[in-house]
């Protein structure tokens, strides 16, 4: 909880705060005076994305209005490096906070900036730098391969994996799928979680993996609770989630989600893979079932 | 060799914002000078300056300048001009419709970009004073990019997604001739089809005001007569600001897309004084070679020439070198002497803008068939004696006409445009 203070700002540092917003939204101005004033970091959401709105080109701003906190700060929201030291001057100002660099360069999403800045402010441990994989490292970590790779980027944290699957139209399943009518597959979409929970056991660091993960020994073994909400077509940018909800050699188990900008596409309640160890040191725990594996290779 | 060209033109300057109001403030003699309200202070003795119209660019923050809404610019350019940036912008914008280039016509390995600009003195007097004041860290990311030289080569590399040969000049007052010569290399030489050269001065106090440290400023202040060349009672230059861009390409290219040609450029020359750091010499040794080497260039004789666009920024001694190196080209027979004039009466000097101003106003004479009138003599200078120094507009279209330009440290250029 914060400690509600009540501290009114001298006439000049409220002039001051007010020129430096003042090409901000009425509400930015308010929220930041308010935070200001009482140390309440209730309205800094609003504060933050005020001063971001700032620097967008107009026909932009109703894209982050619309967004959620998936918005990627510069491939949804055009903000480059330089514009986005410029936000920050702007936020350490306004918050009388200082953001050190090396941790700017973990900022990706308005999400991430969010959670940032309020950790900054209630004192709260900041949360673990995500690891990102690009595509080359995808391909080259991954079994699966291009045609049949449907993870194009990836942020990864101990709690989670995040990727995104542009449908780009030309897919060679697109073409049956339907006649004249191209719709993603739910099979694919099921799919492209399990790719990430493949790249998740390849690549996240988690204290129940106890050795490298053989890439060649994973395989998709069940999911359940699955649920398709929404239809995709090309020019589609879908984000891919996997949370491990269990890793106990041989088996780990994800929860998963699909969506599109702000709409949800579908929901699994657990998708299950096998995976083995690259040496095989420990033998298999007795909880694992690797012998019922019915499904081809995939995940 | 292929022939160079000159087919598109724009203008951002004290006398006009497009190329037909320079065309007729020319022709008319009216001048774009006035009296500067930041030089109103008491202790600055400077009153007069050739300031850019219809533009607000005082502030230091891009957001906060005003400019004409047919100029369309996202905050993600803006943010790293300087005001000579957005003039720039605005007159390549001009000159890129003049000449009906396309967007892919711009973006191409045989298209490039050079640039004149001594940088901006009020973004860099601004930007240190933030960082000594709030330190590094809160001084905009922008700074560097905004102010130093090279500014407006960067800013219009990227704006207009420029791919070819790109470079800034900057040598003083001859700083857009030297851009315009080496963009003739560029094509002449075959590196490139065609080159988009600008120049530009924010023309304002931080840029002009210096020059009154070194007394070359005019005093006077009456914006009718504070910029007189070749005039007797000439007290110093009026400074001025803008931006002016010209395409030049291969006779071959412009033919090919149908582009309009106002001239052919068929020669440059350079060379220097060797003598003092801010003084011409006093018999314009330097400039005389440029001339030679301008017309030798272009496999011209001094008698071809019909008029000279003269470099006079109305000081005492800098006309004087410029009347003596004439007179040593030109000879001392006013009957033979082409038509000379000085549109620095009108324009007032642009310093790194001047050259190209200049060459635009060539080419415009060229093409509307005018010699511009060196304005506001009252009592020709005696030492002029011998040159044709026209003092109303001639209606006649000249052939070959001569543009001339000296910088700091006596580096001269004459560039040559003439008639297709």
């Amino acid at each position: 909880m914060f400690e509600p203070v009540s501290n009114p700002l001298t006439p000049e540092a409220e002039q001051n705060l007010r020129e430096l917003l003042k090409r901000c939204s009425p509400e930015t101005v308010a929220a930041a005076l308010h935070f200001r004033t009482t140390n309440d970091p209730a309205g800094v959401d609003i504060v933050v994305l005020g001063i971001i709105e700032r620097f967008l080109d107009p026909e932009v701003r109703p894209r982050l209005r619309a967004g959620g906190d998936g918005l990627r700060i510069f491939d949804d929201l055009g903000i480059d490096s330089l514009t986005m030291v410029e936000v920050v001057m702007m936020v350490e100002e306004v918050l009388q906070i200082k953001i050190n660099n090396e941790e700017l360069r973990d900022l990706r999403t308005i999400g991430d900036i969010k959670v940032y800045i309020n950790c900054r402010l209630k004192g709260l441990p900041l949360p673990e730098r995500p690891v990102y994989v690009h595509v080359a490292e995808i391909v080259a970590l991954l079994p699966q391969q291009p045609p049949f790779l449907f993870v194009q980027e990836a942020t990864l944290r101990t709690d989670e994996a995040r990727g995104v699957y542009k449908i780009a139209g030309d897919e060679f399943f697109l073409e049956g799928h339907f006649k004249n009518n191209p719709v993603l597959p739910a099979s694919i979409m099921l799919e492209a979680l399990g790719q990430l929970a493949v790249l998740y056991l390849l690549k996240a660091k988690r204290a129940e993996l106890t050795s490298p993960v053989n890439p060649a020994k994973i395989f998709f073994t069940a999911c359940d609770g699955v649920r398709c909400q929404r239809v995709c077509r090309p020019g589609d940018i879908l984000t891919l989630v996997v949370k491990p909800k269990r890793i106990k050699h041989p088996l780990g188990r994800f929860q998963g989600h699909i969506t599109c900008g702000t709409e949800r596409v579908a929901y699994a309640e657990e998708i299950t893979l096998t995976f083995d160890y690259l040496a095989t040191e420990a033998p298999a725990s007795s909880d694992g079932q690797p012998e019922n594996i019915t499904s081809a290779q995939t995940g | 060799m292929p022939k160079v060209v000159v087919s598109g033109l724009g203008f951002i300057c004290p006398i006009g914002n497009d190329q037909e109001t320079v065309t007729q403030s020319l022709r008319e003699l009216r001048h774009g000078l006035s009296v500067y309200p930041r030089f109103e202070a008491p202790n600055i003795p400077v009153r007069v300056a050739g300031l850019v119209k219809d533009f607000v660019t005082d502030s230091p923050e891009p957001e906060d300048w005003k400019y004409p809404a047919m100029y369309k610019l996202r905050r993600e350019v803006l943010r790293g001009f300087a005001p000579h940036v957005l003039y720039g912008y605005c007159a390549l914008t001009q000159a890129i419709a003049d000449a009906k280039l396309t967007p892919d016509d711009i973006s191409n390995l045989d298209t490039g970009l050079f640039t004149a600009s001594a940088g901006s003195s009020m973004l860099t007097y601004y930007n240190l004073g933030r960082m000594e004041k709030n330190g590094v860290a809160r001084s905009t990311p922008m700074g560097v990019v905004s102010s130093v030289v090279g500014t407006l080569s960067y800013n219009l590399v990227a704006a207009f997604k420029v791919l070819g040969s790109s470079c800034g000049f900057a040598s003083a007052c001859a700083s857009s001739g030297h851009a315009l010569g080496f963009a003739w290399e560029e094509i002449a030489s075959g590196r490139q089809k065609r080159m988009l050269v600008v120049g530009g001065e924010d023309g304002n106090l931080e840029t002009i005001l210096p020059f009154a440290a070194m007394r070359a400023l005019s005093l006077n202040p009456n914006p009718d007569t504070a910029s007189r060349p070749f005039d007797v009672a000439r007290d110093g230059f009026v400074g001025a600001g803008g931006a002016v861009a010209m395409v030049l390409e291969t006779e071959e290219e412009a033919v090919r897309r149908g582009a309009p040609v106002y001239c052919e450029m068929p020669g440059w020359g350079m060379a220097s004084d060797g003598y003092n750091v801010a003084i011409s010499h006093p018999e314009g040794s330097g400039l005389v070679q440029a001339m030679k080497l301008a017309l030798r260039r272009s496999n011209l004789q001094p008698g071809d020439v019909d008029y000279i666009n003269a470099h006079a920024t109305s000081t005492p001694i800098g006309d004087t070198s410029e009347i003596r190196a004439l007179k040593t080209v030109f000879g001392t027979n006013d009957a033979e002497s082409p038509a000379i004039s000085s549109t620095k009466a009108l324009t007032g000097h642009g310093l790194s803008l001047a050259s190209i101003l200049e060459a635009g106003i060539c080419a415009l004479s060229i093409k509307h068939g005018f010699m511009p009138g060196s304005a506001h003599i009252q009592n020709l200078d005696p030492e002029a004696a011998g040159l044709n120094i026209i003092r109303t507009t001639v209606n006649e279209r000249p052939q070959v006409v001569l543009s001339n330009s000296s910088g700091f440290g006596g580096a001269n250029v004459a560039l040559v445009f003439k008639a297709v």
